[in-house]
C-alpha cells in the first residue's frame, strides 16, 4: 500500500493508494488503446500494415482497441474515481480495502490477457462483449468485488444522504452486472469457444440491449458520476440543482434501458420494437440535457471565484461535447435519418465525439484535478496541460469533421440509384474514395494521442517519487448512528489534505 | 473593412467593445456579403463541376434544384447567424456579460465567421473532401477568434469568456449536426438526390 505509514495506523485514513494505482493503469491503457486505434486507422488506408499476420489484422485489433479503451482506460478510471469520491461523500474509508486492491490488479490482469486472447482470435463475435467465457466469468467475479467495496463503503457511511454521484456509480455497477451476465450466457464447447444461448433476431436484440446500455450506463452514467463529484469540487460550488440531478438520474435510468433497438433499424426485428427504441431514444434527450444544464449552471454560478485551470477547461469542454453527443445520438435514432447514416462512418464519428470529447476529456479534467491533490504537490507543468487541452480539442474536431464528411458521402453513395433502380456505385469504389477522409482521421487521432502522451508524462512526473498524502474523514456528527465522530481522537493533530465534500479544495 | 477583420481582428473587437458606431456599421454591411458568398459559390461550383462525392462521376442537378439548394443554404446561414446572436445574448446574462448591445453582438459574430465565409471559396469546386480540407483550418481560425474576442466584446474576464465560448461551441456543434440530420431526413423523404430508400 502506498499511504504514508507516519505513525497514524490507529487513525482512520482514506485509501488513496489504490486510487493512485488505478489512475496509473488508466493512463497506461489510454496510451496503449489509443495507439492501437491510430494503428487500425492507418490500416484502413494501408491494409498491408497487417504484414500478413492474422494477429495484426483489422478484425482482431479493432476489438483490442475498443476493449482496451472501454475496459482498460474507462473502467480503471471509473473505479479510481468511484473509490476516491465514495470515501469523501460518505466520510468513511473504503470498505474492505484489500478487496479493492484485488479488484484493481485482477481487473488489469483480465484486460491484459483478454486483449491477448483477442489477438489470438478468441472471440464471441459480440461487439464490446468479444471476450470468451473464461474472461466473462473472471469479469463477473471482479465486478462483484467492485460492488462489495463500493456498496460496503456506502453501507458504512456517516452521512445520511447518498450523494448523487454515488447513485450514478451504483447504477453503473448494478446495470453493467445485469447486462454482462445476461448477454454473455453461452454454452462453452471448449476452453476458448462458446455459443450464445440466444439465436437469430433474439440474439441481436439481447446484444444491442447490452451494447447500447454499456454505452449508457458505463460510458454515460458512470462518467456522469465522475462529473457530479468533480465538477462541483472544481467549481467550489454545490451542484446548481440537486433535485434536478436526482430526477435526471431516475429519468435517465428508466429511459436508457429501452433504447437499444435503434441499433437494429430496418433489420429483421419487429417494427414496433424499432419504433419503441426510436421514441425512447428521443425522450432520452431530456434527462441527458438536464444534466448538461445542471453542470453549466453550476460552473456559471461560480464565476466570481473561478480560476480557470486545465482541469476546469477540460471539464467544461467535455460538457459541450456531452451536449453534442447526447443530441446527435437521439437524432441518429430517428428512422428516416438512420436509413442514411446507418453503416456509415458518421456512426464512428458520433461514437468518438462521445469517447474523445466526453469520456476522455472529463477523465483528463478529473485526473488533472485529482492527482495533484492526492500527491500534495502542484501539477508538474500547467503549460503542458494547456497544450494538451488544445491538442485534445483539435484532434477531436478533426476526427469528427472527417467522419461527418465521410459519413455523408457514404450515405449518399450507398443508396444512390440510376433510372432503372440499379445501384450507381460499387462497395469497393465507395471504400476507395474514403481514403482521404481516413487520412484526416488518422491525423486527428495522432494529435489526440500526442496530447494523451503529454498528459501521461505530466501526471507521472507529478506522482514521481511520492506517496499519496494522508487524508482522514473530517470531524462530523455521524448522521447515520447519531453519534459524534472525531478521527483525531486517538492521535490528535491536524490532518493533511482536504476534508470532505464541502471543504475548499487543497493542493 | 474586410481586410481589417481578417488582418487585425483584435483591433476590430476593441472598437466594437468601445461601441464605435462607425466600425459596427461597417461590419454590419459586410455581413450581407459574407452571408451571400457561400450560396453563390456553391451555385457556381455545382453548375460548373457538379457535386463530387468521391466515387465515379460527379452528380449534376438541374438549375432549379441548384437554385433551391443555394436558397436553402442562405436560409440556414441567416437562421444560424441570427439564432447564435440571440443565444449569445441569452447566455450573456448567465455569464455576467449583459452589457454588450445586440448590434455589437451581430458585428462580433460577423468578425468571427469571416474566415469561414471567405474559405467557402472552396465551394467553387464542390468536392466534399476538398471542402473539408479547406474548411477545417478556417473553422479552427473562427473558433480561435471566438475564444479571443468574446471576453473583449463582452467586457468580461478571460476565464468567464472561455466558459461562455465553450458553451457557444457546444451550441454551434449541435446546430451543425442538426443541419446534417435535417438534410438526411430530407433526402430520405425524396428531396435532393435520387436515393433507393
Amino acid at each position: 500500500m502506498t499511504e504514508k505509514p507516519n505513525n497514524i495506523s490507529s487513525r482512520e485514513v482514506y485509501h488513496d493508494g489504490v486510487v493512485k494505482r488505478l489512475v496509473q493503469f488508466a493512463i497506461l491503457w489510454a496510451v496503449l488503446g489509443m495507439a492501437v486505434g491510430v494503428y487500425i486507422a492507418a490500416e484502413l488506408i494501408w491494409p498491408g500494415l497487417d504484414f500478413g499476420q492474422y494477429w495484426l489484422s483489422f478484425g482482431r485489433i479493432r476489438p483490442l482497441h475498443t476493449n482496451g479503451i472501454i475496459f482498460g482506460f474507462g473502467v480503471s478510471a471509473l473505479m479510481a474515481t468511484a473509490f476516491y469520491s465514495v470515501q469523501r461523500t460518505s466520510n468513511v474509508p473504503l470498505f474492505a480495502p484489500r478487496l479493492a486492491w484485488i479488484t484493481c490488479y485482477g481487473w488489469q490482469v483480465v484486460v491484459l490477457f483478454g486483449g491477448l486472447s483477442l489477438l489470438a482470435g478468441w472471440t464471441s463475435t459480440k461487439e464490446y462483449a468479444e471476450l470468451e467465457w473464461p474472461f466473462d466469468i473472471a469479469i463477473t467475479i471482479l465486478w462483484v468485488c467492485f460492488a462489495i467495496v463500493f456498496f460496503g463503503t456506502i453501507a458504512n457511511r456517516r452521512i445520511k444522504a447518498i450523494y448523487v454521484s454515488n447513485w450514478f456509480y451504483g447504477g453503473l455497477i448494478i446495470v453493467i452486472a445485469m447486462l454482462h451476465i445476461v448477454n454473455n450466457l453461452a454454452l462453452p464447447v471448449s476452453y476458448n469457444k462458446s455459443y450464445s444461448l440466444y439465436a437469430g433476431a433474439q440474439d441481436a436484440i439481447v446484444q444491442w440491449w447490452y451494447g447500447h446500455n454499456a454505452v449508457g450506463f458505463l460510458l454515460t452514467g458512470g462518467f456522469l458520476g465522475m462529473l457530479y463529484y468533480f465538477l462541483p469540487k472544481q467549481a467550489n460550488q454545490p451542484i446548481w440543482s440537486y433535485r434536478l440531478s436526482v430526477v435526471s438520474f431516475w429519468a435517465f435510468t428508466y429511459t436508457y434501458i429501452w433504447a437499444g433497438p435503434h441499433h437494429l433499424h430496418y433489420n429483421s426485428i419487429p417494427e414496433w420494437v424499432q419504433s419503441l427504441g426510436m421514441v425512447m431514444s428521443l425522450i432520452l434527450l431530456a434527462p441527458s440535457w438536464a444534466t448538461m444544464i445542471n453542470g453549466i449552471m453550476t460552473v456559471s454560478k461560480a464565476w466570481e471565484k473561478l480560476t480557470v485551470d486545465p482541469a476546469m477547461k477540460f471539464i467544461v469542454l467535455a460538457l459541450a461535447f456531452y451536449g453534442l453527443a447526447t443530441f446527435e445520438g437521439p437524432m441518429m435514432a430517428i428512422r428516416s435519418v438512420n436509413i442514411v447514416s446507418h453503416f456509415t462512418d458518421w456512426t464512428i464519428g458520433h461514437v468518438h465525439s462521445g469517447a474523445l470529447g466526453w469520456n476522455a476529456m472529463i477523465t483528463y479534467g478529473t485526473f488533472y484535478f485529482m492527482v495533484p491533490r492526492m500527491m500534495g504537490r502542484p501539477l508538474y507543468s500547467v503549460k503542458l496541460a494547456n497544450i494538451h487541452f488544445w491538442l485534445a480539442l483539435a484532434g477531436t474536431m478533426l476526427y469528427i469533421l472527417a467522419m461527418w464528411g465521410a459519413g455523408v458521402s457514404q450515405g449518399l453513395l450507398w443508396l444512390s440509384i440510376d433510372e432503372i433502380g440499379e445501384l450507381n456505385y460499387s462497395f469497393t469504389d465507395i471504400m476507395a474514395s474514403m481514403v482521404p477522409y481516413y487520412g484526416l482521421r488518422l491525423v486527428g487521432g495522432l494529435i489526440f494521442l500526442a496530447g494523451t502522451v503529454l498528459m501521461a508524462y505530466n501526471l507521472l512526473r507529478t506522482m514521481y517519487g511520492l506517496h499519496t498524502v494522508t487524508v482522514s474523514p473530517p470531524e462530523v456528527i455521524d448522521e447515520v448512528k447519531g453519534t459524534a465522530y472525531n478521527p483525531n481522537a486517538v492521535m490528535g493533530g491536524p490532518i493533511a489534505g482536504e476534508a470532505g465534500q464541502q471543504a475548499p479544495a487543497a493542493g | 473593412m474586410l481586410l481589417a477583420v481578417l488582418h487585425t481582428p483584435g483591433k476590430v473587437f476593441r472598437e466594437i467593445s468601445a461601441g464605435n458606431s462607425q466600425v459596427i456599421g461597417a461590419v454590419q454591411r459586410l455581413t450581407f456579403l459574407l452571408l451571400l458568398l457561400p450560396p453563390v459559390f456553391i451555385w457556381v461550383g455545382s453548375t460548373l463541376f457538379g457535386w463530387r462525392l468521391g466515387a465515379a462521376e460527379p452528380l449534376y442537378f438541374d438549375n432549379t434544384t441548384r437554385i433551391i439548394v443555394s436558397f436553402l443554404y442562405l436560409d440556414a446561414l441567416i437562421f444560424g447567424y441570427v439564432t447564435t446572436v440571440f443565444i449569445a445574448r441569452w447566455m450573456a446574462v448567465t455569464y455576467g456579460a449583459s452589457s454588450a448591445s445586440t448590434e455589437s453582438l451581430f458585428a462580433f459574430f460577423t468578425v468571427v465567421c469571416a474566415p469561414l465565409s471567405i474559405a467557402t471559396v472552396a465551394h467553387l469546386y464542390p468536392s466534399i473532401f476538398f471542402n473539408v480540407l479547406v474548411l477545417i483550418p478556417s473553422i479552427i481560425w473562427s473558433i480561435n477568434l471566438l475564444y479571443r474576442g468574446l471576453p473583449v466584446v463582452m467586457n468580461i474576464p478571460p476565464e468567464r469568456g472561455m466558459l461562455m465560448s465553450s458553451s457557444l461551441v457546444g451550441w454551434l456543434l449541435v446546430a451543425f449536426v442538426s443541419l446534417l440530420g435535417l438534410t438526411m431526413g430530407l433526402w430520405a423523404n425524396g428531396l435532393g438526390p435520387n436515393l433507393g430508400v
